[in-house]
Parts: C-alpha cells; sequence; structure tokens
C-alpha cells in the first residue's frame, strides 16, 4: 500500500527546489518512482517518513544532455532510455549506454533516471561503476546554495549519500575524454534482465604503446557500494601491460574486494568470476 | 489527504478525475476508469502484467502515481481494438497461440505495440528486448515472439 501523502507538482527546478525548501513536513523527490513505489509496497523502513512528494520526472529542465567544453552535461531527470539512446553518450561514454542497456526492463528504463539510481545509492547501482572511471562530477542545488563535487565522495555508504533533503541533483557532468582510452563494463545477473547485478565490473585504460600510463578500475554489487580501487590503479600505472601483469592485476582485484566485504556465502563463487571477468576485460582493453 | 485533480487521455477520451495523491496509475485505471485489462500483479514492476502506453513508452501502470500521468496520453488493452476490429497484433496472438491464461497479455500487447510504433521492422532480438520485462507463465515465448513478427510482417504489406 502507498501511504497517505501529498502530491506536488513543480514546474521548473526553482519551483521544486522552493517546494523542497520551504516545507516543514518530510519532503522527497520522486522522478520515476521505482525505489520510491515498491519501497512502500515493502514498507521499506528508507521510505516510511515520507510526507510529500515533489515531482521532478519530465521536468523540462532537467531533461538535457548538453556536449559543452567542460564535457557532456546529463540532468537529473534524464532517464535510462535516454541514456542508451543518446548517440553523444553511446559514442564518446559508451559503458555508460552499455550499463544503462542493461537496467531492469524496457518499462524500468522508460522511467527510472539516472540521478535516482545512485541518489538512491544501492550496492548493486548499474550505473555508478561507469560513472565513476569516467570521473563523474555532479551538481546540486538548494534554494541557499549550489555546489559540485565528484560522485565518488557524494556517494558515502549504502543507501547513504550527502544529499541533504532541501537538495536536488540537478546534473552530471562527464569531462572530456581523450579518445585514446578504451573501456569495457561487465554485469552479472540472476538472469539477463529485470536482474539485480550481482557482480558489476567497469575499467578504462590508456596505453602508451604497451604502457600502462593511466586505468581507472570501479566495482559495484561485490564492494557495499560502487566504489574506485586508487590504491591498483596507482600501482598500474607504468607497468606494461603484458598478460603476466594483467593476471596479477585482476588477482589483486579479488583481493581488494575480499579485505572490504570479508568471506561471505557467495564468495567461493564471486571471487573467481569478478578475477576471471576482469582479466578477460583487461586483455579486450589492452588488446592482449 | 488533500484530493487533487488530474486530467489525460486514455485511449482518446479525455478523463477528468479528482483522486488522492496516493493512487496509482494501475488503480485509477481499473477503479476509477473501469479499464480492467490492465492487470495487475506483482506491484513491485517485475512482472510486466500492469504495462500501459504512455506518451509512446511502455510502462508499468503499478509503478507511476496517476498525479504523475497528469497531461499524458495513455492507450490501454482497451484502446487497441478499433472500431470493432482486433488490431494485427491482437489477432496474431490468436492465430499463434500465445494466450493461454491470458493474465500476462494485455502488458505483452502493450509492449510489443510500443515496440512497433517505433520500430516498425524489429528483429527477433529487439522483439525479445521489448517483452524481457513482460513474464508469461504459461505459453512459453516462443508463440508469443511469432506473433508479433507476424504483425510487424502484416503491417508492413
Amino acid at each position: 500500500m502507498i501511504p497517505e501523502i501529498g502530491y506536488i507538482r513543480p514546474r521548473n527546478l526553482h519551483e521544486a527546489l522552493e517546494a523542497l525548501g520551504a516545507s516543514r513536513e518530510t519532503v522527497r523527490v520522486i522522478a520515476g518512482g521505482t525505489d520510491i513505489i515498491p519501497g512502500f509496497h515493502i514498507n521499506s523502513r528508507r521510505f516510511r517518513d515520507i510526507q510529500t512528494l515533489v515531482d521532478i520526472s519530465g521536468l523540462p529542465d532537467l531533461t538535457f544532455v548538453n556536449l559543452e567544453n567542460d564535457g557532456l552535461h546529463i540532468g537529473g531527470a534524464v532517464t535510462f532510455t535516454d541514456i542508451v539512446k543518446n548517440p553523444l553518450i553511446r559514442e564518446k561514454y559508451p559503458l555508460l549506454a552499455q550499463a544503462a542497456s542493461q537496467v531492469g526492463s524496457v518499462q524500468i528504463r522508460n522511467r527510472a533516471t539516472i540521478v535516482g539510481n545512485f541518489v538512491n545509492n544501492a550496492p548493486c547501482a548499474d550505473s555508478v561503476p561507469p560513472l565513476l572511471v569516467y570521473d563523474a562530477v555532479i551538481k546540486i542545488q538548494s534554494t541557499r546554495s549550489e555546489k559540485t563535487l565528484p560522485l565518488e565522495d557524494f556517494l558515502l555508504k549504502p543507501y547513504k549519500t550527502q544529499l541533504q533533503p532541501d537538495e536536488i541533483v540537478s546534473e552530471i557532468v562527464l569531462p572530456p575524454l581523450k579518445k585514446e582510452y578504451r573501456g569495457e563494463f561487465y554485469k552479472l545477473g540472476r538472469r539477463r534482465s529485470v536482474a539485480i547485478s550481482r557482480i558489476t565490473l567497469a575499467v578504462l585504460v590508456k596505453l602508451e604503446d604497451l604502457v600502462i600510463e593511466d586505468i581507472r578500475i570501479a566495482s559495484g554489487a561485490v564492494t557495499p557500494i560502487g566504489m574506485r580501487f586508487r590504491e591498483l590503479e596507482e600501482f598500474s600505472k607504468g607497468k606494461t601491460a603484458e598478460i603476466d601483469f594483467l593476471k596479477e592485476l585482476s588477482v589483486k582485484l579479488g583481493e581488494e574486494i575480499m579485505k572490504i566485504t570479508g568471506l561471505r556465502w557467495s564468495s567461493a563463487y564471486k571471487l573467481p568470476v569478478v578475477q576471471q571477468m576482469f582479466y578477460l576485460l583487461l586483455r579486450r582493453v589492452c588488446n592482449r | 489527504m488533500k484530493k487533487i485533480n488530474i486530467r489525460f487521455k486514455v485511449n482518446g477520451r479525455q478523463a477528468d478525475l479528482t483522486i488522492a495523491p496516493n493512487k496509482r496509475l494501475l488503480d485509477v485505471l481499473r477503479d476509477d476508469l473501469g479499464l480492467t485489462g490492465t492487470k495487475e500483479g506483482c506491484d513491485i514492476g517485475e512482472c510486466g502484467a500492469c504495462t500501459v502506453v504512455l506518451n509512446g513508452q511502455a510502462v508499468h501502470s503499478c509503478l507511476i502515481l496517476a498525479a504523475q500521468a497528469n497531461g499524458a496520453e495513455i492507450i490501454t488493452v482497451e484502446g487497441l481494438t478499433q472500431n470493432g476490429e482486433l488490431h494485427p497484433l491482437q489477432k496474431n496472438f490468436l492465430e499463434y497461440g500465445a494466450v493461454q491464461c491470458g493474465f500476462c497479455i494485455p502488458g505483452m500487447l502493450l509492449s510489443s505495440y510500443a515496440l512497433l510504433n517505433e520500430n516498425p521492422n524489429p528483429r527477433e532480438d529487439d522483439i525479445k528486448e521489448a517483452i524481457a520485462g513482460n513474464l508469461c507463465r504459461c505459453t512459453g515465448y516462443k508463440q508469443i515472439i511469432q506473433a508479433v513478427e507476424a504483425a510487424a510482417n502484416e503491417s508492413n504489406e
């Protein structure tokens, strides 16, 4: 059952921010609703205190995708379908398009927003590993302030971010990426569609001859939240992308994840899959 | 709970309603408008039985508040039949034995309808992707896919 709630439909971002800022009630943003509405149904503690919903779905000033000098700007109410169909994203940030195309089903992707995905910050949020390897920066607005910060800093722990009750993530900015970068994304679910991820991996590599000049590694679902592996990245820079090194790096990624999560019932299965899949991804991006 | 006024078009007809904000589009379609072809299945966006077409896109009516559909154009399974004539998709679902218990079929039809409107020449993979969010536990999916292919071919003739 959906509890008794109030509903506000602002006409633009400004009105949405005012609605969030002015109310003394527990007001929450709804966009696609694909997390909130099922959350109501299972009486999730995370949504129990909501008194009023402010609906930002489809707001014209939040549904843009623009290429500017400082990168690609994606509005706060852009849906996964918008992402999948956008030729700029497919061309310049293919890992994001690939991850978006595997979220839920057509019906989910038509409603669910990419910002909602990481504001909810489930461990399995499919868009997070690609956004992290693309060094995504987000813009957060309220009636009292406007700030930008790296997505990596915004995500705190499972289902918890830095977002304050009166704030809206109004856009994502993906910085320009040199075309020498090659990337891969991998998702494992229990089935191909409408599947919650069990493992997600994203990797971006820039090689100079065979030397790893830059590498960015991120995982989701096998870590408490989507995260980057900075130490491994530093360890890899300057190394030659030979088979032996790629193997070593893949083993280390598995060890690193085990350090973070500890031993779980699923570790016996997931650890070798993570290592094998990451090894395959590395071989593909390094052409080895 | 303060009621709100909404208006949208369902199957080409204007609907003006005063509703509680916690009503889902599914509830309004079935209970207020009597359009019970749209089915309630899982309620959490996994089974696709409640699928309708909203502004040209297949969506779960169980995951959308009715208020969010304000101003939209909606098509339900009742809107597929034109002048008493079944839609080519409906005819071919019958032709190919794609229907057994029928509970998933309105959702299947609307997912397929949205697909064909956007892509009149779908490949088998496109059809599979379009109905991946619609569960059927009786017929299997083969006959459904064949029916969508046949409907596409018929419409392109």
